[in-house]
């Protein structure tokens, strides 16, 4: 233990660290702020003079400015720089970037710690949905009567896009971010990242992305939802320029997260930790990671295509001049595809870890339930053009498409194969992680089998571009997708703050939300069953009742996210001291100390089994309360 | 899940290692930087193959036969936009004239050299050369690359078409951009190479960094190359 | 993988066939209520969307929205039993094998891993119903363009946010959609500015107006009602607002409606009766 004290309290020489010592989060804004004025500038006195892009231009110019701003200014290229001058960072500049005797202010700072960084990315996580979630209740409350005047079509229009794309930002990162920074490493047996320097900038580059997208409400808005649809989009506000901005930004973050993963999971396990042993979140994270890196390049795509047709006046989407709407479809829903699973993934394998730690058994079908995640990510990239079956696009290729949506719930009826298998016969322990498994499971089924109505090209006809793909999709990626995050969040809180999740609130939080979410959604499905469109600002006074339903369960979610929120802020600050394994599972970050120190493992553990040996040997499970250094005993051969 | 302890003793000097990463040796280092290249050009490859669709997509749709502006014919029914105008409204009554493969190819070319120079110098630093061979070596290669980067931008100059006019030069000049792009990133690489061999950090079996730059850089020039030729040949 | 650990795992999966299927009185066995709870779970499901079909849902003008309501009965009905095996399985997870255990783990349960036997069923049956779903869709599909006589053609142009429709030969030119009974109608859509979505919903079918571009759709109308066409694809400020009023009337009906709107009686004869 005196280790740990030496370690995270190292007198470090007063030039440690560089120029990092003087960069906090504060020294990038205020460089960002300059550059954009610098920017703003340069572009307003020398390219405003083209009449038509000159805003476009001074928007991109302005935004991409402050992006680079940003990160020069928090020490994002430090390194970088002392790398071309051939004056490497040395031992102590490493040590103080790891955040080595900053207290707090690493929180605060371009911080290489897997464990600061996880936390960053909790926070700005539930900052985004709190932006989202805020969006959302305006549209609903917009939505609650049919000429509701609060407010303007513009606006709705600027409120539903970037509502969608803040809580697309935010689901891609919420299991990616946090728990695959913080938890992952520690479960394969690694001191850190594999690129630590890479894992702060992933991070950084999302704060840097956020105000962009935000500024955009203010300069005219994006009227053409999170898709962004070309030609519309071509002939957006500049409000689109802030937008893209925030896209591209974004999807070099992701690449560089999911190359992270990857490589931190394929290089750096234990001695022992076999890919076998691996607890399936790994492997749900690793496939999402793999698959964000074949989706993001589509993302930069599309979206640089529509900016260059905005700002220089290319037309690879304005019919008049050669261009096609229906690329951008396709190119965008190449990236689209992927990233619901992306989002989903790592999320439902999550959830099978919950399950089995509070199922008290192994994980039913590892290997299959690896084999669907494959499976999953193979067929994602085989079903982008179902988003366009009624686009009029190669109507010919209908029955293709369909084959391989439909195939889709092969892998995906693993997913409850694999849960419920897990549960059964379990001693199920119900403790608040396993409550949202259960809703996981409720919700995960509808938008499965809503799913699968829409992947039916003669039904989508019907309900393609109405709210039951709304309904569906928020079935999955929040019912399913988000609750199984939920799970993760609870399940790992204590590790994570050192502190126990006060369960008596938590508890009365997922009774309201599962409730008032099937409220909700279930008024949605009615409006789509009734044929109302989506993304409308106004409607006929037919869909009144189902869009009642739908406002009031919105605002009783919203309210069940809130108390969530208020359990997680009071547990963080004064609840109990958790011990080291409050839920007695078996993977690795639960044989070090909550929250872990700097470098996890003070011993360089061997693996010997994977994480599932309950009911198999008793003397395998850990002490109730092991010390950071766990010396189990050797299981009889390996597994 | 059973652990067992392996040793107990902790070796911090070992853990923050210098150069960088935390504990390794220098191959598993070298393991984890190698897979991490090989994934960014691997998306890369999704982008540039992305682009290509892009072409052959947008070429084999003619939208109003403003491929190139040749046969400009609204060609959807009673003609709903008399549209055979540019982006900025100017009408268009010709064909547009395809780009000089001059100087497409002379920008390819440059990024051959430049990655070739940069591949010569990684063979000499395994083979245990001094910074005196290396260094002339990195330094060309960054001067082939920045040739080629600036070709790559005199190359707006010359162009005998703007992106507003049609299809075909929107895709030419958005792969000109992603070109200056990619040969920007080779060129702060390159140069960077060049003053750390200049130093003697690729000295003593330190060729590493070198070979890593070099698998990028050869991919940034084959993707020039394979643009250059698209674009030249089917047009 | 140890012949111990093999032993263990024979032993328990023995276990937990055992108690499935032989503890005791018939009612007692978790197989059976599990049952039981499946066809309660599946009977509400094909409730709900028999009743969503029925009351919710725009009446069937045409055969393509009689097919939109046959599949998601259909699909319920395949679907059901599944998710409802998930709910009771859950639900009896719940009921049956709960421990409360406070702040101590109650013991573990048996190390059950794997079942091929189960996993495979599971597939099969994934892939059954995987079959007839495409098989379902596939037929749908291929009979929507099938018609007798010689198809109606209506073109439709999406505007920033307006529909026209256009009725050619005839001269008519409408803000509002009118087709015949009886006939096969042949959209041929498009739009002046940005993507449009045009949605005749109690027709059952959609397709995006692109600019730059025709698409096409057909519709066999069955029965004579009013109806809404929408437009599905955000399309910019008044999105919300770009409706028209749609109406399926008799050929007689139709006729004499073409020609109320200027058409001449010859042309709109051979308009709305055709030929083959």
């Amino acid at each position: 233990m005196s280790t740990t004290a030496l370690l995270e309290d190292t007198k470090l020489g007063p030039k440690a660290g560089g120029l990092y010592r003087h960069q906090n989060f504060l020294t990038g804004i205020i460089t960002g702020g300059l550059a954009m004025l610098v920017g703003w500038l340069i572009a307003h006195y020398t390219l405003q003079s083209n009449a038509n892009w000159g805003s476009d231009m001074v928007v991109t110019v302005t935004m991409a400015a402050w992006v680079v701003g940003f990160m020069a200014g928090i020490g994002a290229f430090n390194a970088v720089f002392r790398w071309m001058i051939g004056h490497d960072q040395d031992h102590e500049d490493e040590l103080y970037a790891a955040g080595v005797s900053q207290g707090w202010k690493r929180y605060f700072k371009f911080c290489t710690d897997h464990k600061v960084v996880g936390t960053q990315y909790l926070v700005l996580v539930m900052t985004l949905f709190a932006v989202g979630g805020t969006l959302a209740m305006i549209i609903r409350t917009q939505l609650i009567s049919p000429n509701n005047h609060l407010i303007s079509p513009q606006t709705y229009n600027a409120v539903i896009s970037i509502h969608g794309m803040i809580m697309i930002i935010a689901t891609i990162i919420m299991v990616s971010g946090p728990w695959a920074n913080f938890i992952l490493p520690i479960q394969v047996g690694a001191k850190d990242m594999a690129f630590p320097r890479l894992n702060a900038l992933s991070l950084w580059l999302v704060v840097a992305a956020v105000p962009p997208i935000l500024i955009s409400l203010f300069i005219g808005g994006v009227d053409s939802g999170w898709t962004t649809y070309a030609p519309l989009s071509v002939q957006s506000p500049p409000g689109q320029d802030a937008f893209s901005i925030t896209i591209i930004t974004f999807v070099v973050s992701v690449t560089v997260a999911g190359i992270n993963t990857i490589t931190t999971t394929l290089t750096m396990r234990a001695k022992g930790m076999t890919m076998g042993r691996l607890p399936i979140f790994v492997w749900g994270s690793i496939v999402s990671a793999g698959l964000g890196l074949y989706a993001m390049p589509a993302f930069l795509a599309a979206q640089s295509m529509l900016l260059t047709d905005r700002v220089v006046g290319t037309s690879f989407f304005a019919p008049a001049q050669g261009g096609a709407g229906w690329l951008y479809e396709n190119i965008f829903w190449i990236m689209g595809h992927p990233e619901v699973y992306v989002i989903l993934i790592p999320g439902v394998a999550a959830a099978m870890d919950v399950a089995s730690t509070f199922s008290r058994k192994p994980v039913f079908g590892y290997k299959i339930g690896i084999g669907a995640f494959f499976g999953l990510a193979v067929l994602a990239i085989m079903v982008w053009a179902h988003h366009m079956f009624t686009t009029g696009w190669a109507p010919n290729l209908a029955d293709p498409w369909m084959l391989t949506t439909e195939l889709i719930s092969i892998p995906t009826g693993i997913f409850f194969l694999v849960i419920i298998g897990t549960l059964w016969r379990g001693s199920i322990w119900t403790r608040l992680p396993m409550y949202w498994v259960y809703l996981f499971l409720w919700n995960f089924i509808i938008g499965g089998v809503t799913g699968i109505y829409l992947s039916d090209v003669p039904a989508d006809q019907y309900f393609h571009g109405d709210m039951f793909v709304t309904a569906h999709f928020h079935y999955t990626l929040l019912g399913g997708a988000m609750i199984g995050a939920t799970a993760a969040l609870c399940y790992w809180f204590p590790k994570m703050s050192g502190r126990m999740l006060n369960e008596r609130i938590g508890k009365t939080a997922f009774w309201v939300v599962a409730i008032f979410f099937q409220v909700t959604y279930f008024g949605m499905f009615w409006e789509g069953f009734q044929g109302m469109p989506r993304r409308i600002a106004a409607y006929a006074p037919y869909f009144h009742t189902a869009n009642v339903i739908a406002t009031v369960g919105a605002y009783g979610l919203f309210l069940g996210w809130v108390i969530l929120l208020y359990a997680l802020i009071h547990s963080w600050m004064n609840g109990k001291v958790a011990p080291s394994n409050p839920w007695h599972a078996k993977s690795l970050e639960w044989h070090i100390s909550s929250p872990p120190p700097l470098e996890n493992f003070l011993v360089d553990p061997i693996v010997t089994s994977d994480p599932y040996t309950y009911g198999e040997d008793e003397a395998a499970t850990p002490a109730k309360n092991p010390t950071p250094a766990t010396v189990g005993s050797s299981e009889e051969g390996a597994h | 899940m059973s652990v067992v302890e392996e040793h107990s003793s902790h070796d911090h000097h070992g853990y923050y290692a210098e150069g960088g990463n935390h504990h390794d040796t220098p191959q598993a280092k070298h393991r984890k930087e190698h897979m991490l290249v090989w994934m960014l050009i691997g998306g890369d490859m999704v982008f540039t193959a992305l682009i290509i669709f892009a072409w052959f997509y947008l070429k084999a749709l003619n939208v109003e036969g403003m491929w190139r502006g040749a046969a400009c014919t609204p060609n959807f029914n009673a003609g709903i936009n008399q549209s055979c105008t540019d982006g900025i409204g100017n009408s268009i009554t010709h064909i547009i004239p395809t780009a000089s493969p001059v100087h497409t190819f002379a920008v390819a070319i440059l990024a051959i050299v430049g990655a070739g120079l940069m591949w010569f110098a990684e063979v000499q630093a395994r083979q245990g050369a001094s910074r005196k061979t290396t260094t002339p070596l990195l330094g060309l290669a960054s001067l082939a690359i920045l040739g080629s980067l600036v070709w790559q931008i005199y190359q707006f100059q010359v162009l005998p078409f703007t992106t507003v006019q049609g299809a075909y030069a929107s895709v030419f000049e958005y792969i000109m951009g992603s070109n200056v792009g990619h040969l920007l990133l080779i060129l702060l690489v390159a140069t960077g190479l060049f003053i750390r061999s200049s130093k003697g950090l690729h000295e003593n079996g330190r060729w590493y960094q070198i070979h890593l730059s070099r698998l990028f850089s050869v991919w940034v020039a084959f993707s020039i190359t394979l643009l250059a030729c698209m674009v030249t040949f089917f047009n | 993988m140890s012949s111990n650990h093999e032993d263990i795992k024979r032993e328990q999966i023995a276990e937990a066939v055992e108690g499935w299927t032989h503890g005791g009185p018939l009612y007692r066995r978790p197989a059976f209520r599990i049952m039981i709870l499946v066809v309660l779970f599946s009977a509400f499901g094909i409730w709900a969307a028999a009743f969503f079909t029925d009351k919710i849902m725009p009446s069937i003008l045409s055969t393509q929205m009689g097919s939109v309501h046959d599949t998601v009965i259909l699909f319920t009905v395949l679907a059901a039993p599944v998710s409802a095996l998930v709910y009771a399985i859950a639900a009896y997870s719940v009921y049956k094998w709960r421990r409360t255990g406070g702040d101590e783990p109650p013991p573990d349960g048996p190390p059950i891993r794997e079942n091929t036997l189960v996993t495979s069923l599971w597939l099969g049956m994934s892939v059954i119903l995987v079959v007839v779903l495409l098989v379902w869709g596939m037929t749908a599909l291929s009979s929507e363009n099938q018609g007798q006589l010689k198809p109606v053609t209506v073109d439709v142009y999406g505007q920033q946010w307006l529909w026209t429709f256009k009725y050619p030969g005839t001269g008519v030119e409408s803000n509002q959609l009118v087709v015949p009974t009886g006939r096969q109608i042949r959209f041929v859509i498009t739009s002046y500015d940005v993507t449009h979505g045009f949605w005749p919903n109690s027709l059952g079918v959609q397709v995006d107006a692109n600019p730059g571009f025709n698409t096409y759709i057909t519709a066999d109308p069955t029965k004579t009602g009013q109806f809404a066409v929408r437009c599905s694809q955000l399309c910019g400020l008044y999105h919300a607002y770009m409706d028209a009023n749609g109406k399926v009337v008799t050929p007689a009906q139709f006729s004499a409606w073409l020609i109320s709107q200027g058409a001449s009686s010859s042309a709109a004869n051979a308009y709305a009766l055709g030929g083959k």
